[in-house]
């Protein structure tokens, strides 16, 4: 029954091909306007790292001074420093680390081999646990111990790409690399690395392209490199001479841990309140502890990583589509209706209303999937457009398998939807009037 | 009038479509062009600077920097000597730029509630930058001090006019304002027109005009900027000269870019730019639907009509009666679409303000809304309705 | 086989009540092939449209081939027509898009049969009005007499009990309408009871059985007394 329901739609579409058209461009343009900014969406607010997201945690707390205080505002931005590598020395979690986003400069070595310009990378600096806790895969070699850690030993990781550039190969373990005028050892290569979004440090770009090279947070200090990121600092009013310093009164600094499981969250609150407790007797906290403990999808939230754009990029295009429906819903009411000699000839012929109303349905859905097969197209040349976009997430924008089958599910889905008023008007149809000729 | 809106009533369902698709495309298309002069209105804001003169270098330093100051000073001299630079300064941050230097001012030592302001620091910015001096002084030579310099705080300040009237209305010249450097406050001396700030949505909407200039010299490793005011004649020149003038100087550092300010501007815009256009290319669209909606609807009712419009014009209605009936019936749903459509679109604006901080659809949208949308409705119905003029009496008479 | 008693039929719209059908009363028995001949307005079309199923009955009773019809909803309705009844109308009402094969095939599709079993179906009903060679054709490409002969088919593939016809020869030339009637007589002639409705009195004097719908009521004439006593009457259009 549905094989000849269909036949009938595939005829009565071609037998009225403007009005056709006229449908089907019209679900066409709202189902590829909807799908483009849908895709970006989906890409944009992904889990970047379903496996543990519920698992990984990122901490701030208030070290700041009494002055402004305003009781239940949000902690520090980020962390502190001395916070921060205080933390880590407990390790209170299963995994942590603490990071700062940074750039270095690699050069060729002294001895000329292999003569490149200098060129500039992003970079991070960081400490053991962050390999492990955010599943970085490695092809040759692998992460840096926390001794190294505590001994600034010069030890570097970095991207497949970047072995590849500065030397040709990936079988790179060991050999050195100069970055800023010091010569450091690569102990590990991994594969390329980027989450989407860039959850683990949203102040630079949320989307993009992922550091190329890694180094213990405290090499970096040690040798003064180069960090970029958000620093927020307060003090007591007074200048402060180096921001960066271990006790400097400064937030910039991202701490993530990693708890065995998700209700470990509560415990570990409850150790940085007594940590915040600690300090604030030590004379180093002046407000009542208020900690932050946020899992990957929280913090994600919690910074709107979605730009604005897109989200209201999004509800234009489905304001858009909802026009093209009531459109629709018109046309095909027309359509319908233009019938009902025809319809009134099947009821006489002992269509029960329902088959009737089946029928209609079906053809809605049929203009639906031609509708939709042009929409794949029209998707197809947005997401191409916004892959022209001066944005961190332009070359992201691709159709995916599930949202080609979303895409024709949302065209057939509105279809039948906007068929359903129609429908049931075209069934109502009385057959008596229509079959008597005046 | 009356026998229309009967006639309406008895085809009710086709009716409520037509004004609720009209209504829709109102309330989508008013805001969609409110939104759209919005972001022209923000593309279009004044810098503040001498656009068409400026070019910004950056660069960084390999490895640690142990004389970054001196090698500025010789990185500058080299860069004035270039044919068409006509002055150059080392900055930390420019308009509509991606590095953000900000800090709360308050005018009251250890308030809290202070504005959040941008903070410009460089040698002779007004000057190399064409900033626009409307009151007071510019710094003098022995008030800067270097930045990266912990012992020594710059004692004197200049603000943006929006700024010195917020704190100062009465006259902000010679009076304080803390929390940009140390406790101790900085003086104002001079009061600048404008100058954009890098991210205009830091702090929000509200304190985007207020910023301040600090006599501050920034070696290059602090701030990782030079502007150069030049020649607009001699750009390409310009550019092509910097990287290898500053190499010479010293080769251990990295140039990063060099652009015109034109082109800093350009890709600070582009997101609005391109949001704009997809506000216009659905406008648009949504129109030509609804115009091709309502030439369906009204053919659809043509032709259920056509005996009894053969029956008016066998009892003596003429063409332009014929036409000026469905012309009516038209205006007259595009008129409760209208009405209908205006509400959903302050509706829809309510919802804008509170998810996306845009202001108030002004109410000259109204009747501009209504124009366009009447206007629209008549030509999307003058084919059928010609159509339906072309009738010919004779089908009253017919019985097939 | 087809009974109806004391049916009314009541049309209520906001300012007039019109009763097209007043206690009306006849039996069909099995064979019978029966002219309906009534002035205009006098309920013959809504007779028509009671016994095909096609509009509820007020009050009364309506019994179809031992089905009685009151409180069926309309799957049930629509089933017991498509199953029991054949409609020929005045203006054949073929559907336009399909060929002739596909218009017979229509009735067909409302019925559990395999695909095999609605071709052979078509193609009898087809070799019956003598169209098989024009399967293929549809129906802007035929006569008149020739679109009426499809939609005889068309009412007989599924072997309906009762043909209803509403005035079939009306838009026919006199040539092909006694065609069409020779059909419909052949077609009783095998079993299938046929009521027609009709104001031609040459065309009800053919039939074996002659009931006048007056007023909303049917009464049985003498064979070819049909319309001598008729007064003009101009009732309310129903």
């Amino acid at each position: 029954m549905f094989g000849y329901y269909f036949d009938l739609a595939l005829r009565s579409l071609k037998r009225n091909r403007l009005l056709t058209a006229l449908m089907v461009v019209a679900i066409a343009f709202g189902v590829g306007a909807s799908m483009t900014t849908l895709t970006v969406l989906h890409i944009l607010s992904a889990d970047p790292i379903p496996q543990k997201s519920d698992r990984l945690f990122f901490v701030t707390l208030d070290p700041r001074r009494a002055l402004g205080f305003r009781p239940g505002e949000e902690a520090t931005f980020q962390m502190t420093r001395l916070d921060s590598e205080t933390l880590l020395r407990d390790g209170h979690g299963k995994h942590q680390a603490m990071m700062t986003a940074g750039s270095s400069s690699i050069e060729p070595d002294r001895s000329g081999v292999g003569r490149f310009q200098p060129f500039r990378i992003d970079s991070r600096w960081t400490s053991a646990d962050f390999f492990t806790m955010f599943d970085v895969q490695f092809i040759a070699g692998g992460p840096w111990t926390a001794t190294e850690d505590g001994r600034a030993t010069r030890v570097v990781v970095i991207t497949r790409e970047l072995a590849q550039k500065v030397f040709g190969t990936t079988e790179v373990v060991g050999r050195p690399l100069r970055v800023d005028n010091t010569e450091m050892r690569i102990v590990g290569v991994i594969a390329e690395y980027r989450p989407t979004p860039h959850f683990y440090d949203l102040t630079n770009a949320s989307y993009g392209a992922g550091e190329q090279l890694f180094a213990p947070f405290s090499v970096a200090m040690e040798l003064k490199l180069q960090t970029s990121g958000n620093m927020n600092c307060w003090g007591d009013g007074e200048s402060v001479p180096d921001s960066r310093a271990l006790g400097a009164p400064c937030d910039w600094v991202q701490y993530w841990v990693e708890l065995a499981s998700a209700d470990q969250a509560d415990a570990y609150r409850e150790y940085l309140v007594h940590y915040s407790e600690d300090q604030a007797k030590a004379g180093r906290f002046q407000r009542p502890p208020n900690v932050r403990l946020r899992d990957v999808r929280e913090f994600l939230d919690y910074m709107k990583v979605v730009p604005n754009d897109v989200r209201l990029q999004s509800w234009i295009a489905f304001a858009f589509l909802l026009v093209c429906l009531v459109n629709t819903i018109g046309l095909l009411l027309t359509k319908f209706l233009r019938r009902a000699g025809e319809i009134g000839v099947r009821r006489a012929l002992g269509a029960s209303k329902r088959a009737i109303f089946v029928q209609l349905l079906v053809e809605s859905g049929t203009v639906g999937l031609v509708g939709g097969v042009l929409g794949l197209g029209l998707a197809w040349l947005g997401l191409f457009a916004v892959r022209h976009q001066p944005v961190d997430y332009a070359d992201l924008a691709h159709l995916d398998v599930r949202m080609l089958a979303f895409t024709f599910a949302l065209a057939i889905v509105s279809s039948v939807l906007a068929g359903l008023l129609p429908a049931w008007r075209g069934c109502s149809v009385a057959p008596a009037a229509q079959l008597k000729s005046h | 009038m009356l026998q229309i809106l009967s006639t309406l009533r008895r085809h009710r369902t086709a009716s409520i479509l037509i004004v609720l698709e009209i209504a829709l495309t109102c309330a989508i298309v008013c805001n969609a062009i409110f939104l759209i002069r919005e972001r022209l209105a923000r593309m279009d804001q004044s810098s503040g600077v001498a656009e068409d003169e400026l070019i910004q270098v950056r660069l960084t330093g390999i490895g640690k920097q142990d004389n970054a100051s001196a090698i500025t000073e010789q990185d500058l001299a080299a860069l004035r000597a270039l044919p068409g630079v006509k002055k150059a300064t080392s900055i930390n941050m420019i308009p509509f730029g991606n590095s953000s230097w900000n800090s709360s001012i308050t005018k009251v030592l250890d308030a809290t509630d202070g504005p959040n302001c941008g903070m410009y620091m460089g040698k002779n910015l007004i000057d190399t930058m064409g900033i626009r001096l409307i009151a007071g002084r510019d710094f003098l030579p022995e008030e800067y001090v270097a930045a990266d310099d912990d012992k020594h705080d710059p004692k004197q300040v200049i603000v943006t006019k929006a700024l010195a009237d917020y704190f100062y209305p009465e006259g902000a010249l010679g009076k304080p304002l803390y929390g940009a450097a140390g406790r101790e406050p900085q003086i104002i001396v001079g009061i600048i027109d404008h100058i954009a700030r890098p991210n205009d949505g830091f702090g929000g909407p509200e304190v985007k005009d207020y910023a301040i200039l600090l006599p501050a010299t920034m070696p290059f490793s602090f701030g990782g900027r030079y502007v150069l005011r030049v020649d607009p004649a001699q750009t390409a020149a310009i550019l092509g000269a910097v990287d290898s003038t500053l190499t010479k100087v010293d080769p251990n550092r990295l140039i990063l870019d060099h652009m015109t300010f034109g082109q800093i501007r350009r890709d600070h815009f582009k997101g609005d730019r391109a949001m704009a256009w997809l506000l216009l290319g659905v406008s648009i669209a949504l129109l030509v639907i609804t115009a091709l909606g309502v030439v369906g609807l009204a053919s659809f009712w043509v032709q259920q009509r056509t005996r009894q419009i053969g029956v008016r014009r066998a009892l003596g209605a003429t063409r332009g009666d014929i036409l000026r009936y469905f012309q009516l019936e038209n205006f007259i749903l595009a008129t409760l679409g209208i009405v209908v459509g205006m509400g959903m679109a302050f509706g829809l604006n309510e919802l804008l303000m509170r998810e996306y901080a845009i202001p108030r659809l002004p109410g000259t949208f109204l009747p501009i809304g209504a124009a366009l949308l009447w206007l629209l409705g008549q030509i999307a119905v003058l084919g059928p309705a010609l159509r339906a003029s072309l009738i010919p009496p004779a089908v009253a008479t017919r019985t097939v | 086989m087809f009974r109806m008693k004391d049916v009314s039929k009541v049309y209520r719209t906001e300012m007039v009540e019109t009763h097209a059908l007043r206690n009306l009363s006849l039996d069909v028995r099995e064979g019978e092939f029966v002219a309906v001949t009534g002035p205009s307005g006098s309920g013959k079309t809504t007779f028509l449209n009671i016994a095909g199923l096609l509009e509820e009955l007020t009050r009364g009773e309506y019994t179809l081939d031992g089905v009685d019809v009151k409180n069926l909803d309309d799957r049930a309705r629509s089933h017991l027509r498509n199953a029991k009844l054949g409609f020929v109308f005045q203006s054949f009402n073929l559907i336009p898009d399909l060929d002739v094969r596909d218009n017979v095939d229509v009735p067909l599709r409302y019925r559990k049969l395999t695909r095999g079993e609605r071709k052979q179906r078509i193609d009898k009903a087809l070799d019956r009005v003598g169209l098989a060679s024009r399967s293929r054709h549809f129906p802007a490409e035929l006569s008149g007499g020739q679109q009426q002969r499809v939609a005889i088919a068309r009412a007989i593939a599924g072997e309906p009990k009762i043909l209803l016809a509403d005035e079939p020869t009306g838009n026919l030339d006199s040539q092909m309408a006694r065609e069409v009637m020779q059909l419909l007589e052949e077609l009783n002639a095998q079993g299938t009871v046929v009521l027609l409705v009709t104001h031609d009195p040459e065309i009800a004097a053919r039939a074996q059985r002659n009931v006048h719908i007056v007023d909303g009521q049917a009464t049985d004439l003498e064979r070819g007394a049909a319309l001598i006593k008729q007064p003009a009457q101009s009732a309310v259009s129903a």
